[in-house]
């Protein structure tokens, strides 16, 4: 798992490298790995189809003219998905400005490999994630099905990674409490 | 909604190609020249030129500033919309210090012919110090296509011993 972790990384790192060596192809190949990952995250935030494929095109032409400037330090995914949720944001900026993170101990939230169940009753799930407001929305993409680290995600959301942790387990906790209302089993 | 996304890979790879022309920055790189070159010799005639009446002081003010405003649009799109990449900045690098050295050396023979003498002379005095910015930028442009080369050597090296 960690072996193919650091594959991909380096992979989108010799792909980023080629784009900022100028390689026309090098940027073909990166749409290509990353424009559906890219897409699905946007549509799960915006919940539409039309408003995931403008997003999707406005963080392409970010990506394009920004990764020149892309360090080498820096996690290229973490970076596009911190482009690309900064775009959605912008769309969203009356839906995000709601509630507000209640308190929460710090010392009681599971590290990454938390084995909350994803998998468990997919269809209610995905429905349920899609009710959710779009910040729990946001994280639980982002660290479940995009599968960013937390660090990754501390860079995306511009936040400390124990803000990230409190997001995290305040998102589970609302999808799992409305799993439950739905007679899903935790 | 849909599984998969409304605009395909190919779609999104067609509709991203206008950005990445290589012909777009070619002609900006151009522009830019051009309207540093125009600037350049505008400037030197006002500065040359001791008798001029207000009204070609007021022409020559509004010719440089025109001159130096599509600079800055040229300078901008190179930066933040056709943004050059290390090969292009090599390419670009290239392009300035012919369009300068032969910007000087055109001005030069003028002066030399004899034909408005101290203006010649002031513009390629000018034009010497846009051939130096020229070959500055063109040794960091290479020293950058080199960094990234070696940085896509190791890389592809780690990769293959992965798999």
């Amino acid at each position: 798992m960690q072996i193919e972790n650091d594959r991909r990384m380096l992979e989108d790192e010799l792909l980023v490298t080629r784009c900022q060596l100028g390689e026309r192809e090098a940027f073909d190949d990166l749409i290509a790995r990353w424009h559906e990952p890219l897409w699905r995250y946007a549509r799960r935030l915006t919940g539409d189809d039309d408003a995931a494929a403008e997003t999707v095109q406005e963080v392409w032409l970010r990506v394009l003219r920004g990764i020149a400037r892309l360090r080498v330090q820096m996690s290229f995914r973490a970076w596009m998905f911190g482009i690309a949720r900064r775009v959605v944001m912008d769309r969203l900026r009356v839906a995000y400005a709601e509630p507000s993170v209640d308190s929460v101990d710090l010392s009681t939230i599971p590290d990454e490999q938390d084995s909350f169940d994803v998998e468990h009753d997919l269809s209610v799930m995905h429905e349920e994630l899609a009710r959710l407001p779009v910040t729990e929305r946001d994280v639980l993409v982002l660290f479940y099905l995009q599968e960013l680290t937390l660090i990754e995600l501390a860079d995306v959301l511009a936040v400390p990674i124990g803000t990230v942790k409190s997001r995290l387990f305040r998102a589970r906790h609302l999808l799992r409490r409305n799993l439950i209302d739905k007679g899903v089993r935790s | 909604m849909n599984e998969v996304p409304a605009v395909s890979v190919q779609e999104m790879q067609r509709l991203l190609s206008a950005e990445l022309s290589l012909r777009s920055r070619v002609g900006y790189t151009a522009l830019l020249l051009l309207a540093l070159a125009m600037t350049i010799v505008v400037a030197s005639l006002w500065l040359t030129e001791p008798t001029l009446v207000p009204r070609t002081q007021i022409a020559f003010a509004v010719m440089i500033a025109i001159g130096l405003s599509w600079v800055a649009y040229a300078v901008w799109v190179l930066a933040r919309r056709r943004v050059l990449l290390a090969g292009h900045r090599v390419l670009s690098a290239r392009m300035a210090v012919v369009f300068s050295a032969l910007f000087v050396i055109g001005f030069v023979a003028i002066g030399l012919s004899d034909h408005e003498q101290r203006a010649a002379f002031t513009a390629a005095g000018l034009g010497v110090f846009m051939l130096a910015a020229a070959v500055g930028l063109l040794i960091r442009a290479r020293r950058q296509f080199a960094r990234l080369l070696e940085r896509r050597r190791v890389l592809e090296l780690e990769l293959g011993r992965m798999s």
